[in-house]
């Protein structure tokens, strides 16, 4: 145990960037499951973790499908690790002919969301995290992109987020299909894999016009719109935290649960508008807008994210300037 | 100070979707929180601004739909049990826009600041006590009345412009999102397919 900070602390540096010490320590699943975790179940909390573990140390190709309502687009993803790092990329291979790429992305680099998917020894040290939101519950899979999957279940424990029931490799641990589950158990959207292997090298190119290098939260390339008047978000739901750290005086705000992200914008508006919220959803993805004066200054606010639409009006009633 | 509770429940009943005991507890309660009651005024004003009408009409609308479902109860009570049996969805919706009526009818709309409708000054609410559309209208028989009785449901006003402009801002924000999606949930890039045309 001791040794793995040591390690990573070593390496930081490429990883640093946005002020958040990607310091983690590997969990131990032994007898962890602590009745006073609402979700807790040791074998589902230890398929998650080696899910967030097998996303990043595995190689593998394949196509996926994103089910959304009567719409499906298919893509193809590749993972390749090489050494201490990795690469992936998602080429679209309908729709818009777009490439999205991140390369050289540091093993030991754990981004906020998926730390809260290690829960395992703060588990042992009363820390519940994510089982304090969630519950969950393994069950038999059914085959997925010809692989034997274990199924986790993930109930919602408040009205703030989702649900998801996750469908995983029995032997990898790599995550094969999501179905985001929102109110009466009714399928939002769905992603799967419809072919995979476990191999780095990609099959042909498809033709691709586009290609868009995946950013990585870091100051330096912070976002270009700033505001004049430093802002914060007084509220969102437990168990969310940021996924980076942007100056008050940036635009947006992103937040993580580990399995959900939203994300809030602010605009200051040269004129007054009418006050007023619009709501569009697309698949799991709810984008809410609101139109409002904040203490004298007409801004629009929107939250957009992978969360029901009373998380996403909640989060925006609390924006306020800092004083 | 305002539980988180209580506003979930009033987003909640905005969207039609609290239920009967959300809905009674929030009655019992905005009478004495002050927050509360500002709160609901905020989500209301954001959710009607664009119905197009000025706030007073508003308030003229909504007391008509109070006697309006006190009218559909007693019609609703001869119909018979079976009826009354089979309609609980409505009544709960009805539930929700009786609750808020009590409340925006009582509220006294200065406190919210802003008066976003041009009408050159603070609107203030007819009635000086917090809930006194329910008060006069007699709490009891509308409470009587929730979960059992089918009444006619206000149809929430279209918002045409409103939401055109938040579909704008979906597909101007949705890839600095999925940035943060693609790191921070187990689905790596494939999140990117959200996005309606990916930019470089």
């Amino acid at each position: 145990m001791n040794r793995q900070p040591l390690l990573h602390a070593a390496r930081a540096r490429l990883c640093r960037g946005a002020g958040l010490s990607f310091i983690f320590t590997l969990p131990l699943f032994a007898g962890m499951a602590s009745a006073s975790c609402p979700g807790a179940d040791a074998a589902a909390l230890g398929w998650l973790n080696r899910m967030s573990h097998s996303l990043h140390e595995i190689s593998y190709n394949g196509v996926v499908t994103l089910q959304r309502g009567g719409d499906m687009q298919v893509m193809q993803v590749s993972h390749a690790v090489d050494g201490d790092s990795s690469s992936e990329r998602m080429t679209r291979l309908t729709g818009q002919g777009a490439q999205v790429e991140r390369r050289d992305h540091p093993l030991h680099c754990v981004h906020p969301g998926h730390r809260l998917l290690q829960v395992g020894a703060g588990l042992q040290a009363g820390e519940c995290g994510i089982a304090d939101h969630y519950r969950f519950k393994v069950e038999e899979g059914e085959r997925v992109a010809g692989r034997k999957a274990v199924r986790i279940l993930i109930q919602p424990l408040d009205m703030y987020r989702f649900g998801y029931v996750m469908e995983l490799d029995r032997e990898t641990g790599l995550l094969l299909k999501t179905q985001t589950m929102g109110r009466g158990d009714k399928v939002l959207e769905q992603f799967q894999f419809a072919s995979l292997s476990y191999q780095a090298q990609e099959p042909a190119s498809a033709e691709v016009n586009l290609v868009h290098q995946a950013r990585h939260p870091h100051p330096a390339t912070a976002v270009a719109a700033s505001l004049a008047v430093p802002w914060q978000v007084n509220w969102v739901p437990g168990g969310f935290t940021a996924t980076d750290a942007p100056s008050g005086n940036a635009a947006r705000r992103s937040y993580t649960d580990g399995l959900a992200v939203f994300s809030v914008f602010l605009e200051e508006l040269g004129r007054d508008i009418r006050p007023g919220e619009g709501v569009v959803r697309s698949g799991g993805t709810t984008s809410y807008t609101r139109g409002m004066d904040l203490t004298g200054q007409a801004v629009l606010i929107t939250v957009i994210g992978e969360v029901p639409v009373n998380t996403a009006r909640m989060v925006a009633d609390s924006v306020a300037w800092t004083n | 100070m305002m539980s988180e509770r209580m506003r979930e429940s009033l987003s909640a009943l905005l969207d039609d979707e609290a239920n009967e005991l959300e809905v009674q507890r929030l009655l019992g309660q905005v009478q004495d929180d002050e927050h509360l009651r500002q709160t609901w005024v905020r989500y209301n004003l954001a959710r009607d601004a664009l119905s197009g009408h000025p706030l007073s009409a508003t308030r003229v609308d909504i007391s008509g739909s109070v006697r309006a479902a006190l009218a559909a109860e007693s019609a609703a009570a001869a119909a018979g049990w079976k009826q009354r049996f089979l309609r609980p969805v409505a009544s709960l919706a009805v539930a929700a826009s009786v609750a808020a009526t009590v409340v925006i009818g009582g509220q006294q709309l200065v406190d919210i600041g802003a008066d976003p409708y041009g009408q050159g000054g603070q609107a203030v609410a007819a009635s000086a006590s917090p809930v006194g559309l329910v008060n006069s209208l007699g709490a009891t028989s509308v409470q009587a009345s929730y979960g059992t009785q089918a009444v006619p449901v206000l149809q929430p006003a279209t918002h045409t412009a409103y939401r055109e402009l938040a579909r704008l801002r979906m597909n101007k924000y949705m890839q600095d999102h999925v940035e943060h999606a693609a790191l921070n949930t187990p689905q790596g890039l494939i999140p990117f397919a959200r996005v309606p045309e990916i930019r470089e």
